[in-house]
């Protein structure tokens, strides 16, 4: 029996090496977009479609990362785990501005490809499309921030790590729930105003209500690019809307910017009332981003970060203590005392010059 | 001012057109070239102003080579008279005019009173003064034609060298410019020019040069060189020279 | 005559160009009064730093954005004037020789590499520069029998090799942070200028045009074509290459400053000759000037229409288009 039970395992992996596409013992699941997709039963290696996706599925399954869709930056490199470190570079397979060469990603033979943000009509449609192409089950989960914690279920589920998509849901829903009492205290106007400052002149701003900007509104601010909710996305300014705005606070994440407004060099920022009172943070971005780039999970711990900042004592963030515990829950990464630091003083205004040794 | 070819090569830096041309022109005198189509007038007339490279020989102006001349000397001294061409610029007569007289200013310098004057006077020698302020592109071939000859009258330089002149002209407008021709002779200029009909050779010009294939094939008094054998033999017809009642003389075609 | 009305002409368009400039002034999201406006200008007159807001909207942001769309729009159309002229083709403009895309190149590598604004805008400069001189030398190399068009074909390809290298940095470009930086420079914006970065091309500015202003006698001649003009006594090759120089020295200052906005240096040449005549010592003025007042009147209309800024490059097409149009349906063909 069990010579018969190997011969037929010999043959059904011979069978699923020559026939890559034929799923083997599949279960079925409908993705967050309705779509239903014979899972594979054991998932080895799992190709991440997009920046947010690489993100949820470096948090889930670093062991099953076949590469990364962009180059991983030195500074970056030593925040994450020494595995991934080296992983090629694949480009991205969203169907949208694909730089993934499909040869290549399917001579990696992933058993799965996760897509982790928008599940609007057009991007269901280029799901379907990727996956004809390449045969392979392609999911596509919801990457909304609200949704985060029954995605990062969902995703443990279809991931086989279940237990850990619970213990990362329960986190995520507990710091919404303290937010969201902290937040309940604060009333509208003594929210303080915030801009996000992008690119190197900081003129490049979101409006609110992309997703550009979601952390920042969720943490309790008010974004003061507002277009009255008709239209979303990023958008140009001229410096004369700065001041008549006149943030509370600034945030970037562009060190050239943030270190010329820190030099008071320009007097047309320096007479804004978030420069004045030095409220300009500057978010650090190892190894991906606190509050954008990609717009993913590793946005929570920006988003308590921000929450600190925008109410004070009001919500309470002890910066060492949960970056310590988020980069270890998250990044299954431990921080020595020296990373801290320079997580905290790049959160100060203050970034890395050098790569952090490792 | 004097212009001397010696054994002149000309042509293009892919292909040369002729050799062996060796001629002088002397002040107030006027030299007719005639010769098929292609046989190298205009080339010949660019190496004489020194916009193409000479293959082989040399042009002296007043005895030094044309090469020891900076361009505004050049144009100082020779004035050209192009086939004309459609510029897409809508200058008026007088502004285009006006350009003959740039080489005789400093480089910053814009053009001055006499300058005007000047350009007034050869718009008036060659009767269209009237187009003055006209646009350019919206004259006739013929008239834009006069108005080319005008700026080389006014560029003022001893030496004219016109390639086909009276090509788009009019018969009066013909005649106009062969008086122009001879005045200017009169007044000591050398006077160039190309043309392919004889008859005009014989009333303005001094010298004749008849050439074919880009060598001189005859080169002498008008009477003496265009004979009728001489015609039949460059142009493939047969023409008949007869001098009129009033003393011209004539080439007339035997058409049959 | 014609010559008389054309010679009113030129003043009128520097009076457009005063209440162009006045329009751009008044016009902003910060509100101004007459009284904070009268103090901002005895501020500047005294030479002293503006304290408050009104005063700081008006000389540090509204002021230096009005005189940086004056310069770049004269600078622009005066570079169209004469590279229309050099090339004898209508549909030339400042960018033929590559320098847009070459400037856009240097910009998106700044952009790419996360440097700071200025390192951004000094790329942008030099490799504008750089890659007209290549064209050049490629003219010079080819040596062909007409170098105009060698110039022309020269930059077609130069330029469609930058424009391929900008393409091939938008795909490496981090989607979420480089890449509408880069697409926004691209489109051109006159936002971000302030004081010191007209400062620093003014002089660039000005070095460009003084050759072009006192050469002007000689480029109609050489808008004749370069056998009439070397005929007339024009050094037709060297004179093109000073021009060449000078017009490109123009258009990379605005650019590096400015992004890539078209339109301006392509037909506002074409409407200056429509009001005074191809003689380029009326003409440079003439299109200067509109092209002046002309790009602060859009600016103005592009930093005011909504909250957001639209794009400059976009709207001097939306703008123009259709007057343009309408300029040529009512008779005018051809150049004039």
């Amino acid at each position: 029996m069990r010579i018969d039970r190997r011969q037929v395992m010999f043959g059904a992996g011979a069978a699923a090496l020559l026939f890559p596409q034929s799923a083997l013992g599949s279960q079925a699941f409908t993705d967050s977009g309705g779509r239903k997709v014979m899972l594979p039963d054991r998932v080895e290696k799992i190709f991440a479609s997009g920046g947010p996706a690489a993100v949820v599925v470096y948090v889930m399954r670093p062991d099953a990362m076949i590469g990364w869709p962009r180059a991983i930056r030195a500074e970056e490199a030593s925040y994450l785990l020494p595995e991934v470190r080296d992983l090629p570079k694949l480009g991205m397979l969203s169907g949208r501005g694909d730089t993934a060469n499909v040869e290549v990603v399917l001579r990696t033979r992933p058993d799965l490809i996760v897509d982790f943000g928008s599940v609007r009509p057009t991007y269901i449609s280029l799901a379907d499309a990727v996956q004809n192409r390449t045969g392979i089950p392609y999911v596509l989960i919801d990457g909304r921030f609200e949704a985060t914690a029954d995605s990062l279920r969902t995703l443990g589920k279809i991931l086989g790590v279940p237990e850990r998509g619970e213990m990362l849901a329960r986190y995520t829903e507990d710091l919404f729930d303290r937010l969201d009492r902290a937040l309940s205290a604060i009333p509208e106007n003594e929210r303080p105003r915030v801009y996000l400052a992008r690119g190197p002149n900081g003129l490049e701003t979101g409006l609110r209500g992309s997703i550009n900007t979601e952390i920042l509104e969720r943490a309790g601010g008010r974004n003061v690019a507002d277009a009255g909710g008709q239209r979303r996305g990023i958008v140009q300014i001229s410096p004369e809307q700065i001041l008549v705005w006149n943030p509370d606070i600034i945030v970037t994440w562009d060190r050239n910017f943030h270190a010329r407004i820190q030099a008071r060099a320009d007097p047309v920022w320096a007479s804004v009332k978030a420069v004045q009172e030095g409220r300009v943070y500057l978010a650090p971005t190892a190894p991906f981003g606190w509050i954008d780039r990609p717009p993913s999970v590793n946005r929570l711990i920006g988003l308590a970060w921000l929450a600190s900042l925008f109410h004070g004592d009001r919500f309470p963030f002890d910066f060492r203590q949960e970056t310590r515990k988020f980069y270890k829950l998250f990044y299954h990464v431990d921080l020595v005392e020296a990373e801290l630091d320079t997580l905290l003083t790049w959160a100060d205004g203050r970034p890395p010059g050098a790569p952090n040794p490792r | 001012m004097r212009i001397e070819l010696r054994d002149l090569a000309f042509g293009y830096p892919e292909r040369a057109v002729g050799s062996d041309v060796s001629l002088t022109v002397e002040p107030g005198e006027v030299l007719c070239l005639l010769g098929p189509n292609g046989c190298g007038k205009t080339t010949l007339f660019k190496t004489m102003l020194g916009l193409l490279r000479a293959q082989g020989g040399e042009v002296l102006l007043d005895g030094e080579p044309l090469g020891q001349y900076s361009r505004a000397e050049v144009a100082q001294r020779i004035a050209y008279v192009p086939q004309a061409q459609t510029s897409p610029f809508p200058y008026t007569a007088l502004d285009l005019v006006l350009m003959g007289r740039v080489a005789h200013r400093g480089v910053f310098a814009g053009p001055t009173l006499k300058d005007r004057e000047l350009a007034m006077a050869a718009l008036n020698e060659l009767g269209i003064g009237d187009l003055a302020h006209r646009d350019v592109t919206r004259l006739s071939g013929g008239q834009r034609q006069l108005v080319i000859i005008a700026r080389a009258v006014a560029q003022a330089a001893p030496l004219l060298v016109m390639d086909e002149p009276t090509a788009s002209l009019d018969f009066g407008n013909q005649v106009v410019v062969l008086t122009e021709v001879k005045r200017l002779a009169a007044r000591g200029a050398g006077v160039v020019l190309s043309t392919h009909q004889p008859d005009q050779a014989f009333a303005v010009a001094d010298r004749v040069c008849l050439m074919r294939d880009g060598r001189i094939v005859a080169m002498g008094a008008p009477i003496e060189t265009l004979t009728s054998e001489r015609l039949e033999e460059v142009y493939g017809v047969a023409v008949s020279i007869e001098r009129t009642r009033s003393g011209q003389i004539v080439c007339a075609p035997l058409y049959g | 005559m014609k010559a008389d009305r054309t010679f009113w002409i030129v003043p009128l368009l520097v009076l457009l160009t005063v209440v162009a400039a006045a329009v751009g002034l008044r016009t902003g999201a910060y509100p101004l009064t007459l009284d904070g406006a009268i103090n901002a200008l005895g501020q500047l007159w005294s030479g002293g730093v503006a304290q408050t807001a009104e005063e700081r909207v008006l000389l540090d942001i509204r002021g230096p954005r009005v005189l940086a769309g004056l310069l770049v729009g004269a600078a622009l159309a005066g570079a169209g004037v004469v590279y229309q002229g050099l090339f004898r083709n209508p549909l030339v403009s400042p960018d033929v020789l590559g320098v847009s895309a070459g400037a856009g190149l240097g910009a998106v590598i700044g952009i790419f590499l996360s440097l700071p604004a200025l390192m951004i805008q000094v790329l942008a400069f030099t490799i504008g520069l750089a890659t007209v001189a290549l064209v050049y030398l490629i003219a010079v190399a080819v040596r062909g029998r007409d170098p105009t068009l060698v110039l022309v074909l020269g930059g077609v390809v130069v330029g469609a090799l930058a424009g391929a290298a900008i393409s091939l940095l938008k795909i490496l470009a981090d989607p979420y942070d480089q890449l509408p930086a880069i697409t926004f420079w691209l489109l051109g914006s006159l936002a971000s200028i302030r004081g010191t970065e007209l400062w620093n091309v003014l002089p660039a500015v000005l070095l460009g045009l003084l050759p072009m202003v006192l050469l002007r006698w000689q480029v109609n001649v050489l808008s004749l074509g370069d056998e009439e003009a070397k005929a007339l006594g024009v050094e037709a090759g060297r004179l093109r290459a000073i021009i060449i120089a000078a017009a490109t020295l123009m258009t990379a200052s605005v650019v590096a400053i400015a992004g890539v906005i078209g339109w301006v240096g392509l037909v506002i040449p074409h409407i200056a000759r429509m009001l005074v005549g191809p003689n380029f010592e009326r003409l440079l003025p003439a299109a200067m000037l509109i092209g002046a007042s002309y790009l602060v009147l859009v600016d103005t209309l592009a930093r005011s229409m909504a909250r957001i800024e639209v794009p400059l490059g976009i709207l001097t097409a939306v703008v123009g288009a259709p007057f343009f149009l309408w300029l040529l349906w009512r008779g005018r063909h051809g150049w004039s």
